[in-house]
């Protein structure tokens, strides 16, 4: 055994070792052909090491020019892998730079077939022995020829092919390896070529070994393959990782999803459901194969799912959304729900994540308190009746009081032996507008007692003023109050129900009667304004009484009073009735004496 | 009926005012309608018998004010209220006032009748009382001061004995002054001199 018998053969055997493992990995991985590649590449330059091996030990030439063949076969292939390799691994080599090698490789091939027995020299002259490594080998001796010019440049070519692309990868900059690989190759390249140049030209006396260069390249590109494969390894193992944590956030989304106080869901942008909690399931009513095969929609009761459709392109629009609607459950019942839904972003498609609360029992309580709220108002109203209506309920039995007395004075006339038929149609006549009158009281009353919403019609500001104070007049008259109105006559018409807002200015005018009865020698003096004020009309009643008290804010609050057989509601009532119209009612001490309160009506559009 | 009894009426509602006219006026009545307390106390209203159907909520003078007017005048009319609302005070006090009745509008006509015939007989009574008082007075009035000193005693009950003792007198002067003061007065009976003496509030 010599060092060339065993470089040569622990080459081979090393090349051989890397082929048969990268050849085994792209077996496994079929789409990795960069290890197909460095496999025939390694295959081929393990071929090269035992061609190299075998001329050097030949001694005619005969046989030497038939290793060199081989030896030349395998040069190609080498050659060719590399390119496939660098190719499919770095995948940044210009392709007319890999077919130029791949042509000039394979035409100095041919040429070398062609030209038999040695395409590198013109003539040879002999075999010679000579002393390598510490044995002897055998070299050639002869006058070079013009056309190995081609293997050489086949090698520059690739050399160039090997620093173009490792510099547009190191631009590229997605291969770590990309440098280190394409350098060394390009390294072990060009200082083939010298070697091969200076071994042609006689230079130096050295058998050819090739095959320890590209072993060199091998080495390399081993090496970074392996770093590849630890790499994907390393990947393998953080994904590995990855998919415990994901399946850890899944189980916490899933907790999550559960422990939600209501239905809990992500759907699609189309609406097709895509997961929901069992909270869901419970309340629809409908199991997770029947939801799986429903829509958003479907959820809802018919007349809102266009409004729901809407809602959902609102949030996917703008970054969520909320919404109400009737839920519609698999037992055809419906309950209000509120819908809080916010996009988001699930395998690259926009999706909704909701979640739903059913407010039906809040809804429930706040109609109820409405309701009782209403109920309040009204028995609030019932009660000042009695309070503002005393001459109501007189006047109720005034026009009764004429209508019997006249009918019964009818009876006994008519038993008369000659009737006054004069007399009768008076009486008749009498009895028609007492009725009428009644009919008109009991009108007013039921529109005080009236719940709801306000019947406007159209009034003028001076009627109401003119009703008001004809039903205040016996108690103006009775206290002896001078009241005076300070108005245009050409005020415009107001939207309002009647019979309330003259009650209010009733009310105001009794306060302000009540409010003066302590005046003493002061004149009691009640002033009645009215002020367009654009969009509205601002009614006053001003007085010159003991004003207000201290606790003034206090007086629209119902079951406050100042009076000693007062309910406290008749200002709470003006307020809510003048509030129903849509105005306001507030009050304010006069500079001097008394209090004025003010309240406000809109005008009627057309006549502002 | 008696022409000099008359059926006022005071309401300031006019057409109550016509229509309980008709009613009264068909049964008879004599009647005059005012629809003020003013405008009634400025008309003549106090010849005779009577009575005063009267509205008792009237702006300015309201009807139990018109019934102390009545009173303080010493009228011998009746007054009968007749309210829309009236409620248990304001009742109470006018009866204790002297009012017949309260009625309530609206009022029935046998009713409002019924109450004015008893209203009318009262104010009979009251003018008849007045004037049998009135004519006992005077007959008490002609008596010699010695015979209204023996009436005194008499009414309380002294004997003839005793009665002489005490004005120092004999027992039979005593018993001619007390057959005069029966006879003057008019009375044939003790009885009914004790009663008369206590109409009269003797004392």
């Amino acid at each position: 055994m010599n060092w060339v018998t065993i470089i040569w053969s622990m080459t081979a055997a090393a090349s051989l070792t890397l082929a048969g493992v990268h050849g085994f990995v792209w077996m496994r991985r079929k789409q990795q052909m960069a290890s197909l590649m460095f496999c025939i590449m390694a295959a081929a330059t393990a071929g090269m090491a035992g061609c190299e091996l075998w001329t050097m030990k030949q001694m005619d030439m005969e046989s030497y020019a038939h290793a060199l063949q081989w030896y030349n076969l395998m040069r190609w292939i080498v050659t060719l892998a590399l390119v496939g390799f660098i190719h499919f691994y770095l995948g940044s080599g210009r392709p007319w730079l890999e077919w130029t090698v791949c042509a000039l490789r394979t035409l100095s091939l041919l040429v070398n077939f062609v030209f038999s027995p040695m395409v590198y020299y013109t003539s040879i002259e002999e075999l010679v022995r000579i002393r390598f490594l510490g044995t002897e080998v055998t070299i050639v001796e002869g006058i070079p020829s013009p056309l190995s010019i081609i293997g050489q440049l086949s090698l520059l070519v690739l050399a160039a092919y090997l620093v173009d692309a490792t510099w547009r990868s190191a631009q590229r900059r997605d291969k770590p390896g990309a440098v280190r690989v394409g350098l060394s190759a390009v390294f072990f390249v060009l200082a083939l070529s010298i070697q091969m140049m200076f071994a042609l030209w006689g230079f130096i006396d050295m058998p050819i070994v090739a095959s320890l260069f590209f072993a060199g390249i091998l080495v390399v590109m081993g090496i970074e393959l392996s770093e590849d494969m630890l790499r994907s390894a390393k990947l393998a193992e953080d994904l590995k990782i990855r998919e415990r944590e994901l399946l850890a956030e899944r189980k916490l989304t899933d907790a999550i999803f559960e422990s939600a106080p209501g239905m809990l869901y992500l759907q699609s942008a189309d609406g097709s459901m895509v997961r929901w909690n069992s909270q869901h399931e419970r309340v629809t009513g409908y199991s997770n194969t029947e939801t799986s095969q429903m829509r958003a929609d479907d959820f809802c009761v018919e007349a809102e799912k266009e409004m729901l459709n809407q809602a959902r392109n609102i949030a996917l629009a703008q970054g969520g959304h909320d919404v109400e609607f009737d839920l519609a459950r698999r037992d055809g019942r419906t309950s209000r729900h509120f819908f809080r839904m916010v996009p988001v972003e699930v395998a690259g498609e926009p999706h909704l994540v909701g979640i739903g609360i059913d407010i039906s029992s809040q809804r429930a309580l706040a109609a109820e308190t409405e309701r009782q709220r209403e109920q309040m108002a009204h028995i609030a109203r019932v009660a000042s009746v009695s309070e503002l209506s005393s001459s109501l309920a007189h006047e109720i039995n005034q026009p009764l009081a004429i209508i019997l007395s006249n009918a019964q004075a009818a009876q006994r006339i008519m038993a008369h032996e000659n009737p006054d038929l004069n007399e009768l149609r008076e009486i008749l006549e009498d009895i028609v507008s007492a009725d009428i009158r009644a009919a008109d009281v009991i009108k007013r009353l039921r529109s005080i007692l009236r719940q709801g919403k306000p019947a406007l019609e159209t009034v003028s500001p001076n009627a109401l003023f003119d009703e008001a104070l004809s039903m205040a007049q016996p108690d103006l008259k009775s206290a002896g109050v001078q009241v005076s109105r300070r108005h245009s006559k050409k005020l415009p018409l107001i939207q309002a129900d009647r019979i309330p807002i003259e009650q209010v200015l009733l009310n105001l005018i009794k306060n302000a009667c009540e409010a003066m009865e302590d005046n003493g020698s002061r004149e009691k003096t009640l002033s009645l304004t009215c002020v367009n004020e654009g969009a509205w009309l601002r009614f006053s009643v001003r007085d010159n009484g003991h004003g207000l008290s201290e606790d003034a804010c206090k007086i629209f609050e119902a079951f406050h009073t100042t009076k000693p057989n007062g309910l406290g509601l008749g200002l709470t009532i003006c307020q809510t009735i003048v509030r129903a119209h849509g105005g306001n009612l507030w009050s304010e001490q006069n500079k001097s004496h008394g209090a004025t309160f003010h309240f406000q009506l809109p005008i009627v559009p057309e006549n502002l | 009926m008696r022409c000099s009894e008359t059926v006022f009426i005071v309401d300031d509602e006019p057409a109550l005012l016509k229509a309980l006219g008709r009613l009264l006026k068909a049964e008879g009545f004599a009647v005059q309608a005012f629809d003020s307390a003013m405008k009634f106390l400025s008309a003549p209203h106090n010849n005779g018998a009577g009575c005063v159907l009267l509205d008792q909520s009237m702006p300015s003078m309201s009807g139990l004010e018109l019934q102390q007017r009545l009173l303080q005048e010493d009228s011998a009319l009746a007054v009968i209220f007749i309210t829309g609302n009236g409620d248990i005070p304001m009742s109470v006090r006018a009866i204790k006032a002297g009012a017949v009745d309260f009625l309530t509008k609206p009022i029935k006509d046998n009713e409002l009748l019924t109450v004015i015939r008893t209203a009318l007989e009262k104010s009979r009574t009251t003018l008849s009382a007045r004037a049998e008082i009135k004519e006992w007075k005077q007959r008490h009035a002609e008596l010699s001061a010695r015979e209204k000193e023996v009436l005194l005693y008499v009414v309380k009950g002294l004997p003839n004995k005793h009665i002489a003792a005490t004005l120092g007198v004999v027992e039979q002067t005593v018993k001619v002054h007390r057959g005069r003061v029966m006879s003057k007065m008019c009375v044939d009976s003790l009885a009914k001199l004790v009663l008369v003496a206590e109409r009269l509030q003797l004392k």
